[in-house]
């Protein structure tokens, strides 16, 4: 007996095609010991509300978020995106403008503001680091790859599972957490109230959803310890940049958020994990329903 | 064909180092964040405001659109930066802005106002009859137009991130990038069929390096995000590049030369999302007003065409 799980990656814009490559090669990779009984997987490109009704988790890619929220809206996905992720509380990754996009708040967006899904207690700051000239790669240490075998970063490699190496990641025009928010029910009151910052609406989550799903906090999953090498000509100093430097992963709950794009690197680790907590989700549901 | 573009640990050319922004994974990052979208050609901020609320995923910058180019003549040159900087003030999305052909200290100044990307652009008049721009050294990507094979992977080899099909700008009439597209298609569907031996001789024959001409037989697609260009003015034009295999599309001249530019501006970006979707292209392509009026493709006269710029 399989058993069936369906992940969509949103693809009104941007680099969807990217992640459904990686998702496809991070199943293979996936150890097959940590899943009974083995699953029938289906990578599914998401542009409309029965296509995402069909889903069990979603990735929302990189791309432009205000493109993907105005399109969002004029599809008729806004609100199904917002109930899948804040009432359904189904497991959803979010890349870059991804990550813009399931935060509850967001700075520097478009005159007039931009829709956000929510379901991060988080304050995105966009474009924190600048414009394109100031994109860059860094080597990031992600303690959370550390069950995660080598042979996924590498697939010549052996599976032997090593110190965990550095996640090779790309930085585009990237935002970071710049605030962890209080984990509130409704809407972020004290956001609302900022100028220039736009919140999420809130959305109360569906019956029969875990509790171990609600009401957790966020956990910083990475952070950008040195941007000062990763902005070799910049003159920017680590000192400058806080000693702990920016926050670049978070998850709460559900969701899980990180400002770069693993999708551009070809190395599947982040992916492997992510589906592993996919198949928890899922089993843990089913257990539930089953009760 | 909407081949994929394989992520990067296979796909990207390596041309630059691997660290800070002018890496090839940073340059052909932002061309990649950019897909499925529609990159609008805008003259000022209030234009660039209404791309953005139409869904553009960047803007183009520049003084006058290929069609009061075409209509005014003299020479087109890289366009005033305070209006270029007025318009990345205006506007979050990226901000492009084009180069003339070969005149690599417009490239330089465009890079110093801090520019999302350079387009070197057949559009505006060439400073340059035999070189393109140098492009690997810059920190800012590029994007070139191509009509054929040869010519895009010479612009690769340049240090191009991205490809656009070079169409005939200013036109309204998307004949030209159709037979763009289909010309670079059908290249690679032959380049896919070689033999080693034979691919050597059609390097050799469409004047591109062997070695890009290789990896593209191999990935039957360009190894760079390409998108649609020079004469697209309907949804249905964009949704017909998109079907062909473009990446994505860029509208000049016609938003805002037609009758209601915001919303011909919405239906273009809805129809590159559901460019598979005809329902959805029905839909939008209702009510939009009057398109550009257009110049016949094949009415025009040699010299008037835009295209044949660049080498």
């Amino acid at each position: 007996m399989t058993s069936p799980i369906t992940i969509g990656v949103l693809a009104l814009q941007g680099a969807f095609s990217e992640h459904i490559q990686l998702l496809r090669l991070a199943s293979q990779l996936l150890n097959p010991t940590t899943t009974t009984p083995p699953i029938t997987w289906t990578f599914l490109e998401v542009r409309t509300p029965v296509e995402l009704a069909k889903c069990d988790a979603l990735i929302i890619p990189g791309g432009e978020s205000t493109t993907m929220s105005l399109v969002a809206e004029r599809s008729g996905m806004l609100e199904p995106l917002r109930e899948f992720v804040k009432v359904h509380r189904n497991p959803t990754w979010g890349t870059c403008a991804g990550l813009i996009l399931l935060s509850e708040s967001a700075n520097r967006t478009k005159k007039g503001g931009q829709d956000l899904i929510g379901g991060l207690d988080v304050r995105v700051n966009r474009n924190h680091f600048g414009r394109q000239v100031e994109s860059f790669e860094a080597e990031l240490d992600l303690p959370f790859l550390s069950s995660i075998t080598q042979k996924a970063s590498s697939p010549t490699n052996n599976l032997q599972p090593t110190a965990v190496h550095p996640f090779h990641s790309v930085f585009i025009r990237a935002p970071v957490v710049e605030k962890i928010l209080p984990h509130t029910t409704g809407v972020q009151v004290d956001e609302e109230g900022k100028d220039d910052t736009v919140v999420a609406p809130s959305k109360t989550a569906g019956e029969g959803v875990g509790r171990d799903v609600i009401g957790r906090e966020v956990e910083v999953m990475a952070r950008l310890p040195g941007r000062a090498k990763a902005l070799s000509d910049s003159g920017v100093l680590a000192k400058d940049v806080g000693e702990e430097g920016d926050i670049i992963a978070v998850r709460q709950g559900n969701c899980f958020g990180t400002s770069f794009h693993p999708e551009l690197t070809g190395d599947a680790r982040i992916h492997v994990w992510w589906l592993g907590e996919v198949v928890q989700a899922v089993n843990k549901r089913k257990e539930a329903a089953a009760v | 064909m909407a081949t994929e573009l394989p992520t990067m640990s296979n796909g990207a050319t390596h041309n630059g180092d691997s660290n800070g922004a002018n890496s090839d994974s940073v340059k052909q990052g932002l061309a990649r964040m950019l897909k499925g979208g529609v990159i609008m050609d805008v003259v000022n901020a209030e234009q660039a405001r209404i791309a953005e609320e139409a869904g553009a995923s960047a803007v183009m910058a520049l003084e006058r659109v290929p069609a009061d180019i075409r209509r005014d003549g003299g020479v087109a040159r890289m366009s005033d930066p305070s209006m270029i900087k007025e318009i990345m003030a205006a506007v979050t999305i990226p901000v492009m802005a084009k180069a003339r052909i070969g005149h690599f200290v417009e490239c330089q100044i465009l890079e110093a106002i801090g520019v999302d990307y350079i387009d070197e652009s057949e559009v505006l008049t060439p400073a340059d009859y035999v070189n393109h721009v140098e492009k690997s050294p810059f920190k800012v990507p590029f994007v070139c137009g191509c009509r054929n094979l040869g010519e895009a992977l010479r612009r690769i080899s340049e240090g191009a991130a991205m490809i656009r099909t070079k169409g005939e700008a200013g036109t309204g009439d998307v004949v030209e990038a159709v037979k763009h597209m289909r010309t670079v298609n059908s290249e690679i569907s032959r380049a896919a069929g070689m033999s080693p031996e034979e691919l050597r001789v059609y390097a050799k024959e469409i004047g591109a390096p062997y070695e890009l001409l290789k990896k593209t037989a191999e990935l039957k697609r360009l190894p760079v995000v390409n998108f649609a260009a020079g004469g697209v003015a309907t949804p249905a034009d964009a949704a017909l590049m998109m079907q062909l295999g473009c990446d994505g599309v860029f509208v000049g001249s016609g938003i805002f030369k037609s009758g209601n530019a915001a919303k011909r501006a919405k239906a273009i970006v809805q129809a590159v999302t559901h460019f598979k979707d005809p329902k959805v292209l029905a839909d939008v392509s209702c009510d939009l007003g009057e398109a550009m009026v257009g110049i016949n493709c094949d009415k025009m006269a040699e010299g008037d065409r835009l295209a044949g710029r660049g080498w």
